[in-house]
């Protein structure tokens, strides 16, 4: 573990302090061809900023200290969130760091806790999310994939889909069935699984901009140890659902379209579109659609800072910010003219813009992560109470 | 609702209804989706057995006179065709060949040179382009650097000309130049010196050529026409163009629209087809409205366009028929991706086909807000 993480108490700094320190070590020791690339990052590109990161105790800010991280409190890691993405950094695949460390930490036994946190930290472990199948998409719950109890062992059959950056991952947490009679979320466990078992199998699926990002897995009478299990036997909804909150802020990040908004102003200038009143028009009320974003951001920010709990309504934030991002994706092909649809970095009026890969990017934002479908669905029923 | 009948009387009606049937068998026998997957991306782009059987079949002559090979039909029975083979995302250029090039071929004034190229043309054993446009977002004929310069037995050509489609396997190019006499188009072999041609990848797996010149000779003969006759023909290969284009769209939107409803009707989520569930019946309601309005206006832009209107009005009809058909393909395709969920933006579903194919026809030849304000600017009583 890092000295330097253990032994500093980064909440004790100024807010103007700690985002200086967090900014002055982006710029200086990022890799600059890294800055908004247009791509899921691989394990392969970002693995030295991930040891960068973790040497200098930076790689786990949500995490407390005992186990390496900077235990920043709400305020600090919306900063250190918000001077990542101001740069331009890449998400390495960090869901063992976002997503599994914190439930492990949470609901893991003691042994899970020392196998498991140190050697995700560290890279050794990276993780991948077992959630979504071919027939369980938003309606997660109807999951199928089996686990079945056979002395100290589940055996584990099924498929998972559109599992992200599976194929960089050593290891997958996984939502499976354990009880067939019971409904629905009950019946469900959560297990951690090591991707080199016998009988899992990734297949890599293609998507609209051509990248492999996301794999098929099937599991074929895997045995996974008993041990394994995280939280209760067929409690694992109960698990899973305990991560929403602060991933749905992130996600709502009224950052996320930055290199899309600055490319359009880019290339609009550079193209004098911005002395065309109509083109302004549809320019100017798509950027404060993103700044009101950042407005109503920014009530939730305050929120986490004082410590409450992220509700229901926070579902609005993805909605806005992600239905804004891909309007504006569309503006900037257009603006692009016939340059819009080629393929690649072109040159437009002096300015490099890709216009095709943010359209396409943009396109399952309203999907994953809850779709703006089950959004909708979250704010009808649960902030405007209206009846089902 | 109905628009007025295109000039034609039952035995068009009929005609076209027989041209529906044989595109339908076409594209269920010649041509199916792992063959279009096959050639994206590819430098030849489509194929050309494929093209020679759309030409057995007559098409590529919809529009060419009969005295110079064709069927001498029109736009409405291009439609037709350019709709059926947009359901199936066929990467054969007709519209850039068949109508864009073979329209500027027609209207100009060289008759020894349409004797001898639009039958080639129509039998599919030459493809023309037309090379005109030379910067993104300008479609003004007329603004153009790529110069003539006349010599004794011709012209000599130089400049550059971009997002040109059906570029790939071109054996020609239509050239337009700027002379000291006003605008020229040119006919150019392929293979002439001082001529190259490079690809730059779509979106929808097709390409935009870039024709650079460089003293390329062009004798007198090749000369398709010249001044007012040149800029005209320009400008109604264009309008022409874009109401194709328009049909293509429609074609597109109609087959994106179709998997998104059978996806409604089948996916069971929450214990019933999506579909049932009414905010996206309501979703589903919409999209038709705008195809059902995109094929109006297209179907009532075809049959005036073939009554042969003066240029202002053919602009503004090709105009309001490539807006409508544009946004409301796009709006259908992007939707798709949505209806469809994570399937939908994956490769190996069609839906982003269409979806980039949407994109690729609603960008070339002006997209959806070049064409309102071109409407604008000629539709009596609107400032520009």
């Amino acid at each position: 573990m890092s000295a330097a993480a253990a032994d500093r108490d980064y909440n004790a700094l100024s807010e103007d302090d700690f985002r200086r320190e967090v900014r002055a070590f982006v710029e200086a020791e990022y890799p600059p061809h890294l800055r908004y690339i247009l791509h899921r990052a691989r394990w392969r590109e970002m693995k030295d900023w991930w040891r960068k990161l973790d040497a200098k105790g930076w790689i786990a800010p949500n995490w407390p200290r005992e186990w390496g991280g900077m235990a920043l409190d709400a305020g600090k890691m919306v900063i250190y969130l918000e001077e990542l993405e101001r740069h331009g950094v890449a998400r390495p695949p960090d869901q063992g760091i976002t997503q599994v460390g914190p439930l492990i930490m949470r609901f893991g036994t003691g042994a899970q806790q020392e196998h498991y946190l140190p050697r995700t930290r560290s890279g050794e472990y990276i993780w991948c999310q077992g959630y979504s199948e071919p027939n369980a998409g938003s309606d997660l719950a109807s999951l199928q994939t089996a686990a079945v109890l056979e002395g100290d062992h589940f055996v584990v059959n099924g498929q998972k889909i559109w599992t992200s950056l599976a194929d960089d991952a050593t290891h997958i947490y996984l939502l499976a069935r354990t009880d067939r009679q019971a409904k629905k979320q009950q019946g469900i466990s959560f297990l951690l699984v090591d991707l080199k078992t016998p009988g899992i199998t990734l297949r890599s699926i293609r998507n609209l901009a051509g990248h492999e990002e996301f794999c098929h897995v099937f599991f074929d009478n895997v045995r996974v140890p008993r041990a394994n299990l995280v939280g209760a036997l067929h409690d694992g909804w109960t698990v899973a659902k305990a991560l929403l909150g602060f991933e749905r802020l992130g996600i709502g990040s009224p950052r996320r379209p930055q290199y899309a908004l600055n490319r359009l102003e880019a290339v609009a200038r550079a193209k004098g579109l911005l002395d065309d009143p109509g083109f302004l028009d549809r320019y100017i009320a798509l950027r404060l659609d993103i700044e009101d974003g950042a407005a109503l951001y920014g009530r939730f920010v305050e929120q986490v800072k004082r410590g409450e709990p992220l509700g229901p309504d926070v579902s609005m934030l993805k909605i806005w910010t992600m239905e804004t991002w891909q309007r504006l994706t569309e503006l900037l092909i257009e603006a692009g003219a016939e340059q819009g649809v080629i393929a690649g970095v072109q040159d437009a009026g002096g300015v490099e813009a890709d216009f095709l890969n943010p359209f396409y990017y943009s396109r399952p934002a309203t999907i994953y992560g809850g779709s703006s479908e089950i959004q909708r669905n979250i704010l009808a029923k649960y902030v405007l109470k209206l009846p089902s | 609702m109905t628009p007025t009948l295109p000039a034609g009387s039952d035995g068009a009606a009929e005609q076209r209804l027989l041209l529906a049937d044989s595109v339908a068998d076409f594209t269920t026998r010649g041509t199916d989706i792992a063959r279009v997957r096959r050639l994206r991306g590819t430098p030849q782009e489509y194929d050309r057995a494929t093209w020679g059987r759309m030409a057995a079949l007559g098409w590529l002559g919809i529009l060419v006179p009969e005295r110079y090979g064709g069927l001498g039909l029109g736009l409405g029975e291009m439609a037709v065709v350019a709709k059926g083979l947009a359901r199936a995302l066929t990467p054969e250029p007709l519209a850039a060949t068949a109508v864009l090039a073979a329209t500027a071929l027609a209207a100009g004034d060289n008759d020894a040179l349409k004797r001898d190229e639009l039958p080639l043309l129509v039998s599919g054993e030459s493809q023309p382009a037309l090379a005109w446009q030379e910067e993104a977002g300008v479609l003004d004929p007329a603004a153009i650097q790529t110069r003539a310069v006349p010599f004794e037995g011709g012209y000599r050509l130089s400049g550059t000309k971009r997002f040109i489609s059906g570029a790939a396997q071109a054996d020609a190019f239509l050239v337009s130049a700027q002379t000291s006499d006003g605008i020229v188009l040119l006919w150019l072999p392929r293979a002439t010196a001082g001529a190259g041609v490079a690809l730059e990848p779509l979106a929808d797996g097709r390409s935009f050529g870039t024709l650079r010149l460089q003293d390329a000779l062009v004798p007198k003969g090749r000369v398709v026409a010249s001044g007012p006759v040149a800029a005209e023909s320009l400008a109604r290969a264009f309008d022409h163009g874009a109401a194709i284009a328009s049909a293509e769209l429609l074609g597109v939107m109609e087959r994106s629209l179709e998997m998104s409803l059978d996806y409604l009707k089948t996916r069971v989520q929450f214990g019933k087809p999506i579909g049932a569930f009414q905010a996206l019946q309501h979703r589903a309601v919409d999209l038709h409205i705008q195809k059902e309005l995109a094929g109006a206006v297209l179907e009532e832009a075809l049959a005036a366009l073939d009554r042969g209107p003066d240029a202002a009005t053919r602009a503004q009809l090709a105009s309001r028929a490539k807006a409508r058909c544009a946004d409301a393909a796009l709006k259908i395709t992007r939707e798709a991706i949505q209806l469809h969920g994570a399937i939908g933006f994956t490769d190996d579903y069609d839906a982003g086909l269409y979806l980039k194919r949407a994109l690729t026809l609603a960008a070339w030849l002006g997209h959806p807000v070049w064409h309102r304000r071109r409407y604008a600017r000629l539709a009596a009583g609107v400032a520009a």
